[in-house]
């Protein structure tokens, strides 16, 4: 039994059982397919040579010596492909033109009969430069006299809603503005200002990019691809080659080897695609290595982020102010609407009647940043939840307590200005506390408590499409384009067309998705699938179910409403004992040719004007953790002896995949939290390999609980929302906040390494407060 | 120069010409289609290529494939006998352990090797010998359950 989104005790079959994953199979025994098992006859193998400058002009190339050597087939410049690309702000180039803008960037492209001869090739080519003053941090780089990274920026095409700052480095600015912060500072009895920054992450999937490209002499064009959203992919292709969209046919990897956000826009797809333009009717494949994913690919944004509080005597929120820096690095990706979603967020989710939010994504000369497992809320949340913390313990004031004295809940106003429905962020917020006995439990020396929320926005409004096959035998196929990168949509989709249709889940197959035969979806991002696509396919399902019911009621000579599907027969309500099978209602009608095609298309209904990263969301990503730390004084390690993550997913379609959403996100959130971070010398990547640049093995990851709150959303498929990007996002607060409990010295830069405590607590010793950001870029 | 060796896969035998610095991972996927052995990293960090030589789990991008004449190797593709599955792989299925898949034929190869040696290992046990199989998407958790269940040892 379950209480759907309308209040309505419903008894659901396959929603919120956990039946085993449909793709776990082929996993577990070798055989699913990724993009790197896939051959084609006559494939040539891409390799691209890369910019050892940060910032400079390329003077000339000369690839003569590499195009003679045998089994060469080809090389490629910038100066054969006059295009630019970018989903929110086109500024990219496929290969650099001109200039390079990062140390990492494709210059030079060579395809070859195999890998060896395309490396080799890649040594005999020659690229003069005159090196150009670079820029790493995002606010030395945000001010005017910094070294333009983008001349033409004042030219490049953008989205709406995007606002770039011509002159400058700035390629987006959002701005937030409710009440009148200034006059909310002056009724304030206290301000509080803090400052907060991270470091460049990784994705770290362990499949890097990879891509096939074949271009014929029409410029049709064929990809495969282990790309996040085939559909958003060919729309960036076809803007940039200026070709109808129906030229460009991407086809996706049956499986892709972890996402996280990172394998959107055009990254080895761009080499791929650069290569087979210039030579022809040949399948060119480029895969990445490690080190081009460290050094070429896509990054999390390092972020510095300043705010200010002001607050009332008794603990009353008044005002805020939020000003962020997003260092996008050498090209916008995804950045301009990372920069927004940050500046939605960037107040956190609590109701203050005065705030101020400038946020400002900054070019820098480093690897690009862009879409990263969270999408800007693991920086926004890191600031102001950190934030809120020390106002709570500076007033004297439980932070549980001051956290739910200020979170919205359903009837309040978010700070854009959004009525809040549906959404449980108060729950999750009392399931942390109660499970982890907040206030009650005794902590040991040098152990401490701390407890962070989050809200994260969902890119809204976009759609998805599917249709549902029901084949001549009643088996049925789902034609979606939500991409299986390891989330499991496969099985929650296929769950809901089993539910929805009324047929046993073994009976339904989901197709890989393929432009050409799968329809349209915005993409498999901002853990929008389970709702979006979700929802289309329900809708999909039971356009099939009405359909075949219709078909029945004429051979049964009965009322549509009286007859209904389970577990592949129609059946007349209230007579189980005469099951009609789907193929014989097909048959009596159709003969052997029969089928029913159903479809089904979601698009969220708008209570504000906008048509692209609107500041009204659909829903909101929310959650809440606790932990439980240990600092070693001597050595300033800190050990996670427990994590406990509630998250408001509206409705657990399959609860065993949810937690499992949880507990790899704590993964994330550790390292984040703990280790991870690029570093550099000027624009050098100095730890471009897992050895050097560690992720969280299972020796490092503390005891979880992970809890499920369901409150449902009106508008969700069974009131289900979204999981897969929360739970990296409060952890790390929640870590430095319990490092505070614990020890008293506060971290306000990611990540939060031993030496850091060592040296915060030596500074506490010696009685000072804060030290200054330390990694500021 | 090519060099002719002999490769005992999966119980069968293969007679092969291959450079000299080819990888057996290369090999393994590349002249034998047994494209569930995976190239996460090609330095030996990840583990995803993870494969067992003479009873041994080794990373299978840092070993020679000349250095594997005649010696016994199984991979991913070996693991189910007869089409039926081994107990970690059905373990693996009924735990959740497995989200994208890309890391899991390596840590499947990786505790199999240590149920042999060791078939009740604590979860310590379990956390040591997965150390150097990277996951990105699950947190371990599942694994190291489906590993103990696999052990016949309650995880609750």
């Amino acid at each position: 039994m379950a209480i759907d989104g309308t209040g309505v005790m419903e008894q659901y079959r396959l929603v919120g059982n956990s039946p085993i994953r449909l793709d776990a199979k082929s996993k577990v025994t070798g055989r699913a397919v990724y993009i790197e098992d896939i051959q084609l006859r006559g494939m040539l193998y891409g390799k691209v040579l890369r910019s050892k400058y940060a910032h400079a002009r390329i003077l000339n190339i000369d690839t003569s010596r590499a195009e003679k050597l045998p089994g060469v087939k080809g090389v490629v410049t910038g100066a054969d492909l006059p295009f630019v690309h970018g989903e929110a702000l086109m500024d990219k180039p496929l290969l650099a033109r001109d200039k390079v803008r990062y140390l990492g960037e494709g210059v030079v492209g060579v395809a070859a009969v195999d890998e060896r001869t395309a490396e080799e090739a890649l040594e005999l080519i020659e690229v003069n430069y005159e090196e150009l003053p670079a820029v790493f941090d995002p606010t030395e780089a945000a001010k005017p006299e910094a070294p333009l990274i983008h001349e033409e920026l004042g030219s490049y095409h953008h989205a709406p809603g995007i606002n770039p700052i011509k002159g400058t480095n700035i390629c987006n600015h959002f701005q937030l503005r409710k009440g009148d912060v200034e006059k909310g500072f002056a009724e304030s009895d206290h301000i509080f200002e803090d400052t907060f920054t991270t470091g460049m992450v990784h994705h770290s999937f362990i499949e890097p990019h990879g891509a096939i490209c074949l271009i014929d002499d029409d410029n049709r064009i064929t990809l495969w691809a282990n790309n996040d959203s085939p559909y958003r992919c060919r729309k960036e292709i076809a803007n940039a080659l200026n070709i109808p969209t129906s030229n460009v046919r991407v086809i996706s990897a049956p499986y892709i080897g972890g996402n996280f956000g990172g394998k959107g826009g055009l990254q080895a797809e761009a080499c791929a695609i650069a290569l087979a333009w210039k030579i022809r009717n040949k399948p060119i494949r480029m895969m990445y290595t490690r080190e081009e994913e460290f050094c070429s690919a896509i990054v999390r944004h390092p972020s510095v982020i300043h705010l200010k509080t002001g607050v009332k005597r008794d603990g009353t929120l008044i005002a805020r102010q939020v000003k962020m820096y997003w260092a996008t690095g050498a090209y916008a990706e995804k950045g301009p609407t990372v920069c927004r979603f940050g500046g939605v967020s960037g107040a956190g989710p609590y109701t203050i009647p005065n705030v101020r939010v400038d946020s400002y994504c900054v070019y820098t000369n480093r690897q690009v940043a862009g879409a990263m497992r969270g999408y800007s809320g693991p920086q926004a949340a890191w600031a102001y939840e950190s934030h809120m913390d020390i106002i709570a313990r500076e007033l004297g004031i439980d932070p549980l307590e001051f956290r739910m004295n200020h979170v919205y809940t359903d009837g309040d106003e978010h700070t854009t200005g959004q009525e809040i429905f549906s959404e449980g962020l108060k729950e999750c917020l009392e399931k942390v506390a109660k499970s982890m006995e907040w206030g009650t439990k005794p902590v040991g020396k040098d152990r401490g408590r701390g407890i962070a929320c989050m809200e994260r926005a969902i890119k809204t409004p976009f759609g998805s499409a599917a249709f549902v096959k029901v084949n001549e035998d009643g088996t049925v196929e789902v034609l979606s384009s939500t991409t299986e990168v390891g989330q499991g949509s496969e099985t929650v989709l296929c769950q809901i067309v089993a539910e929805e249709l009324g047929v046993p889940l073994e009976w339904v197959r989901k197709a890989t998705p393929d432009t050409a035969f799968t329809p349209y979806d915005a993409s498999t991002t901002s853990s929008r699938s389970t709702f979006h696509m979700g929802n289309a396919v329900k809708m999909a399902a039971a356009d099939a179910r009405e359909q075949i019911i219709k078909l029945a009621a004429e051979s049964l000579e009965a009322n549509t409403e009286d007859l209904e599907i389970k577990d592949g027969n129609v059946y007349l309500k209230g007579v189980p004992e005469e099951p009609l099978p789907i193929p014989r209602v097909l048959g009596e009608h159709y003969g052997p040719s029969g089928t029913v095609l159903g479809r089904g298309f979601y698009f969220p209904e708008m209570k504000v004007p906008g048509k692209y990263f609107s500041t009204f969301m659909i829903f909101w990503l929310l959650g809440a953790h606790g932990v439980e730390v240990e600092v070693n004084r001597q050595t300033g390690e800190v050990k996670v002896l427990k994590v406990y993550a509630a998250h408001d997913i509206g409705k657990a379609i399959h609860p065993s995949n949810c937690v499992g959403m949880i507990e790899g996100g704590i993964g994330f959130g550790i390292g984040f939290a703990f280790f991870e971070e690029f570093m550099f010398k000027g624009g050098t990547v100095l730890n471009p390999s897992l050895l050097s640049y560690k992720v969280p093995t299972a020796m490092e990851m503390p005891e979880t609980e992970s809890m499920l709150v369901e409150c449902a959303h009106r508008e969700g498929p069974y009131g289900a929302k979204g999981v897969g990007e929360t739970s990296n996002v409060p952890l790390p607060p929640a870590i430095a906040n319990a490092i505070y409990d614990a020890v008293g010295v506060r971290i306000k830069d990611l990540p939060i390494t031993p030496d850091k405590v060592l040296d915060a607590l030596k500074r506490k010793a010696q009685g000072e407060k804060d030290g200054p950001p330390q990694n500021r870029a | 120069m090519k060099k002719t060796i002999t490769l005992h896969v999966n119980g069968d035998v293969y007679e092969l010409s291959v450079e000299p610095n080819e990888t057996l991972l290369d090999v393994l996927r590349e002249e034998l289609a047994l494209t569930g052995t995976k190239k996460g990293c090609d330095s030996g960090a990840c583990g995803a290529c993870t494969v067992i030589v003479d009873g041994e789990p080794i990373l299978s991008c840092m070993t020679l494939a000349v250095r594997c004449q005649y010696k016994e190797i199984t991979t991913i593709e070996g693991l189910a006998q007869d089409g039926v599955l081994h107990p970690l792989q059905k373990s693996a299925i009924e735990r959740g352990a497995v989200q994208c898949g890309f890391c899991t034929p390596g840590w499947l190869l990786s505790a199999k090797i240590l149920l042999e040696n060791n078939p009740a290992p604590t979860r310590e046990e379990v956390r040591t010998a997965i150390a150097g199989n990277i996951c990105r998407c699950t947190g371990y958790k599942r694994i190291e359950e489906a590993i103990l269940a696999a052990a016949g040892q309650n995880t609750e």
